[in-house]
């Protein structure tokens, strides 16, 4: 090539680019703007549903009164794909160029330990209502972010303190290969052998995060005879496995504990077997008081469906952020870093607190029994709910302390 | 055995255009590089919009390079590679692992990456010389999804899924500063690059992809040389995954997915394949088309894929010769 | 472990191989003839599997002759989009280089792929399985998916229909020659550009079908066809190019090594069909059932 041609080629580029980037850096000042990290499809796609939703209806509402501090809200939403690198390459382009005060975290959280490091680099808050790993708060801890959603760690030694409780001394596990399926088996395993050291883990089967077929996996599982499987899959994943597992006879000789929040119930539908012992994170049809019931009506009124944990996560989310930024009067995320920690606010799942160490709000599991329920025809719940609040199992503020420092 | 081979005769033009016309393209690539020094300057000027269009820049400075180096096979060496991406990959995780495991600095953690790319490329390479044509490019494909899946299922050595994240990143480097950096890099790899093609030993990897058994017939010991293309190749990739990864401050699976090999292969057909510059053009006007197209409507980023797709089809359709061919046809200006 | 759960796992990761099989017969057959490795074959199965998930609303019932419908509507409906696929573009590249026919059909996967999404969205979905095929049947004392075993006669059945019409029709002759040598046969007067469309269509027709009988057996999702192009890739490669046989002993290979491998490795059994598929290639080239370059 001719180096004249060359130079026009890239003399013609370097101009459209420098115009180009002039163009874009228009921005309006009087909107708060949100930037969504959200997974969008495959396995993630029900719970993104309902953190949109419970997004739209929170911002509709603030807006109709006249938004917070005479600011509108406007969500800005873009797909990670359940991949890191995808998270961090939009969580930096929602900051920088779609310039969003503050970021809402995704479903996985191989994603949120990406974005955590991106919202810690340009100093902007963003809050995990569903992605969970307690390396969010330990390890990687940052003080940019807060965590609403109950971590591996509570969900873990929850379901541990849980099955503990019950006979079975045969455990099998499987979950996903990822930041959640480890951190949650970890803490699980530990917390377990702790309690009941002679349990038996018979087998342990990894299958890549976001999986569908399970076929090639359920007679392996299977093979030692588990008499209980904790599992770490979820949302379309685990629903996927339910329904697969059902006619290898899975469910006849074992029992399955899992997250069952409500979109995997949904999604499941009749598939679900009774009488299987598992948590939720925040199910309404368990949680009785005042604020729930108004929102559980809103929600039902303007979807025509109950809202699931991930909705009412996401709504609590919201809710801390609002308390944060009446509390400093301003949306400078340098300013309102500093009232994150013992943070008091109004949770759906009651009143809750943002821990100051890791910014972790003390919220609990919810663990039950399967069941059929006249008020949901579709669907199982969980019935005889109980609360494994927060305290109970959280790590305490030294583990913490000592994690952090690594 | 001819792969892709441009109209005969033109090769050796080129190396006549080369030699006179030498003088100018060293002041005209003056000029250019001035312009991409001063380039972080101007955009900062616009504030946060212009941090982006750094990093922006700074992305499409380290894929340009990893065009580049899979061109040293592609485009001079004529073999048709599938599995470039394991050496970009090897060279990020390097960096990552070295620096977040062993906590090794920036500046000595650098330099590992093309080392261990170069060594991967060494180990698999030697394998995929062997083969021709389909089979080499079937072949590459194979090793480097057989890292993807050792990457991905050693959980406890590379994190698996979630990648490495939270790579620490010398306080003086600002984005301007590693913009400048990886600037400095690229311009380096690039003069070195030019010489290689221009060496005896690229003109003998050109005659090589012209008439294969016409070079075994003369006495080139055709596999030792195409192993070592290989090689070299392999470490300027190591060298852009590497950058990538500090950039990114974190390593990837996605980084060895075979659909990463693919994307220096859009941009050479982009770009053109027959110069050392066109696949870096192609893949800067890959970049920089998805994130414009991002800006007018965001919608339009849904459909990335497709728009990709048909740019792809009517490239390999109609313009086989990339979009430096189009501009000389536009410009009725015989370039080669 | 008892020798009742190694043969229940024998039959189990059969099932897995003989879906495989299906796919990956379509890709060895459009290589053998049209000498093009069609990376958007994976894409075309997810197609077939999005279509008959459509289909399937259409259909009001889960009843077994509501999914023979499926089964018979689905494959040729992708076997149509096939037609204009292999007359508008891939019959322009036969003569290129194989550079380009790969970008050709990489251009496809981007295309087809992000189509799908914008159609169906996100979700993932599934094909109810139907009644008579919902439940399981006992082998050795344990319960076997009644659908696995449906795969394990559909897989065979489909196996031999290609041989038969290969080796003892005209259509096969036919076929089999313009692998070997097309400029004769185009001599003779057989129309090649027709064989080389049927055949395409007739890959396609076998992606539709895994795409069908996968919609069933799991979750379909937008990552599938990427995952399974690479897999079929293995096993074409294994088997040998273009060889139906090698095919099929290539996914037997594929499927029962995963299962297998996974008692003692764990994860690192889905390392297998990429290390096979290296090693066959580095060892012995045109594969276990393929002849020598050509």
């Amino acid at each position: 090539m001719k180096a004249s041609v060359l130079a026009k080629v890239v003399v013609t580029f370097l101009t459209l680019l420098v115009l180009t980037s002039g163009i874009t850096s228009v921005n309006a000042a009087d909107t708060i703007k949100i930037g969504f990290v959200a997974d969008v499809g495959g396995v993630a796609a029900s719970f993104y549903k309902s953190q949109k939703a419970a997004l739209d209806l929170y911002v509709e509402e603030a807006n109709a009164k006249g938004g917070i501090l005479g600011k509108k809200l406007e969500v800005v939403v873009r797909d990670s794909q359940m991949k890191p690198d995808v998270g961090a390459n939009v969580a930096r382009e929602l900051i920088l160029s779609e310039k969003c005060d503050f970021l809402v975290g995704p479903t996985s959280s191989a994603v949120a330990l990406a974005i955590t490091k991106v919202a810690n680099e340009f100093k902007k808050i963003v809050y995990f209502q569903t992605s969970n790993s307690e390396a969010l708060t330990t390890t990687d801890f940052q003080p940019y972010m807060f965590q609403v959603v109950p971590n591996t760690g509570i969900e873990a030694r929850g379901s541990a303190i849980f099955l503990a409780e019950k006979p079975y001394k045969k455990y099998g596990y499987i979950g996903f290969d990822y930041a959640y399926g480890h951190s949650q088996w970890d803490s699980f395993k530990k917390e377990l052998l702790k309690l009941k050291p002679d349990v038996d883990i018979v087998e342990i089967v990894w299958v890549k995060a976001g999986e569908n077929n399970y076929s090639p996996y359920i007679p392996t599982l299977m093979s030692k005879s588990p008499e209980v499987i904790f599992s770490s899959l979820w949302g379309g994943g685990l629903s996927s496995f339910i329904k697969q597992a059902a006619p290898y006879g899975l469910f006849k000789k074992s029992t399955l504990t899992s997250l069952y929040d409500l979109d995997t119930l949904r999604l499941t539908g009749k598939d679900m077997p009774e009488g299987l012992l598992g948590y939720s994170r925040a199910p309404f049809y368990a949680i009785d008081n005042p604020q729930m019931k108004e929102f559980t009506k809103k929600y039902y009124d303007k979807y025509k469906e109950w809202p699931a944990d991930w909705a009412i996560m996401t709504w609590d989310g919201m809710v801390a952020l609002n308390e944060m930024i009446k509390k400093t009067n301003s949306i400078d995320s340098e300013k309102l870093v500093k009232v994150i920690g013992g943070l008091k606010f109004p949770s759906l799942r009651g009143e809750r607190y943002i821990r100051a160490e890791d910014h972790m709000a003390n919220v609990g599991i919810y663990v039950g029994t399967t069941g059929k329920d006249p008020n949901y025809k579709e669907f199982l719940i969980l019935k005889d709910v109980q609360e494994v609040p927060a305290e109970k199992v959280w790590l305490s503020v030294e583990e913490v302390k000592k994690l952090q420092k690594k | 055995m001819s792969i892709i081979a441009p109209e005969p005769g033109i090769d050796m033009q080129n190396q006549l255009e080369n030699t006179t016309a030498h003088k100018t393209n060293w002041v005209i690539g003056g000029i250019v590089l001035v312009l991409l020094v001063l380039l972080p300057f101007i955009l900062q000027t616009q504030g946060r919009t212009g941090e982006f269009w750094i990093w922006v820049t700074t992305e499409m400075l380290i894929t340009a390079l990893f065009s580049m180096s899979l061109n040293l096979i592609l485009g001079y060496g004529g073999m048709v590679s599938f599995g470039h991406a394991a050496y970009f990959g090897t060279g990020a995780y390097t960096v990552a692992l070295l620096m977040k495991k062993a906590h090794w600095p920036l500046f000595l953690a650098l330099p590992a990456a093309p080392i261990a790319a170069g060594i991967m490329a060494a180990l698999i390479g030697w394998f995929c010389v062997r083969r021709i044509g389909l089979y080499f490019a079937i072949l590459t494909l194979a090793f480097s999804q057989l890292l993807y899946m050792v990457v991905l299922q050693w959980y406890n050595f590379t994190g698996g899924d979630d990648g490495i994240h939270g790579i620490v990143r010398p306080e003086f480097l600002t984005p301007i500063n590693y913009y400048l950096f990886c600037l400095a890099i690229f311009v380096l790899c690039f003069i070195f690059m030019r010489m290689i093609v221009n060496s005896s030993f690229g003109l003998t990897i050109r005659t090589i992809r012209e008439n294969m058994e016409r070079a075994t017939f003369i006495g080139i010991n055709v596999r030792r040389l195409q192993w070592i293309n290989f090689i070299i190749a392999g470490a300027f990739a190591g060298i852009a995954g590497g950058l990538l990864a500090e950039l990114n401050r974190f390593s990837q699976t996605e980084y060895l997915h075979w659909s990463r090999s693919a994307e220096p292969i859009l941009a050479s057909l982009v770009g053109g394949m027959y110069s050392l510059v066109g696949p870096a053009i192609g893949s800067a006007f890959l970049i920089f088309l998805k994130i414009i197209l991002q800006q007018l409507h965001r919608s339009l980023v849904e459909v990335w894929a497709i728009i990709l797709g048909c740019i792809l089809l009517i490239m390999v359709l109609f313009l086989p010769d990339g979009l430096v061919g189009l501009y000389s046809r536009i410009f009725k200006k015989n370039v080669s | 472990m008892t020798y009742q759960q190694l043969i229940f796992l024998f039959v189990n990761g059969l099932s897995q191989g003989m879906l495989l099989f299906i796919i990956a017969s379509g890709l060895s057959l459009v290589f053998g003839v049209l000498r093009v490795i069609n990376f958007a074959h994976g894409s075309i199965y997810m197609l077939g599997a999005f279509t008959a998930y459509s289909v399937s609303t259409l259909l009001t019932t889960e009843s077994f002759f509501h999914y023979l419908i499926l089964l018979l509507v689905v494959p040729p409906i992708i076997a149509i989009v096939g037609f204009f696929l292999e007359t508008l573009l891939f019959r322009r590249v036969y003569t290129q280089e194989h550079l380009i026919q790969l970008l050709l059909t990489y251009a496809l996967v981007l295309i087809i792929d992000d189509v799908v999404r914008v159609i169906w969205g996100g979700d993932f979905r599934n094909v109810a399985r139907p009644d008579l095929l919902a439940g399981s049947v006992d082998l050795l004392g344990m319960a076997l998916p009644t659908y696995n075993v449906f795969i394990l006669i559909v897989g065979p059945i489909i196996a031999i229909s290609l041989w038969f019409l290969l080796y003892r029709t005209r259509v096969g002759n036919i076929i089999r020659a313009a692998v070997t040598y097309p400029d004769t046969l185009g001599a003779l007067g057989v129309n090649v550009s027709w064989v080389m469309t049927s055949t395409f269509m007739l890959g396609c027709w076998l992606a539709g079908l895994g795409g069908v009988l996968m919609a069933s057996l799991a979750n379909i999702d937008l990552g599938m066809g990427m995952e399974k192009i690479i897999e079929s890739f293995a096993v074409v490669v294994i088997g040998g190019l273009g060889s139906i046989g090698g095919a099929l002993l290539g996914s037997l290979i594929i499927g029962l090594g995963v299962t297998f491998f996974q008692l003692p490795f764990g994860r690192w059994a889905l390392l297998f069909p990429y290390f096979i598929m290296a090693l066959v290639l580095v060892v012995r080239p045109w594969g276990l059932f393929g002849k020598p370059e050509r």
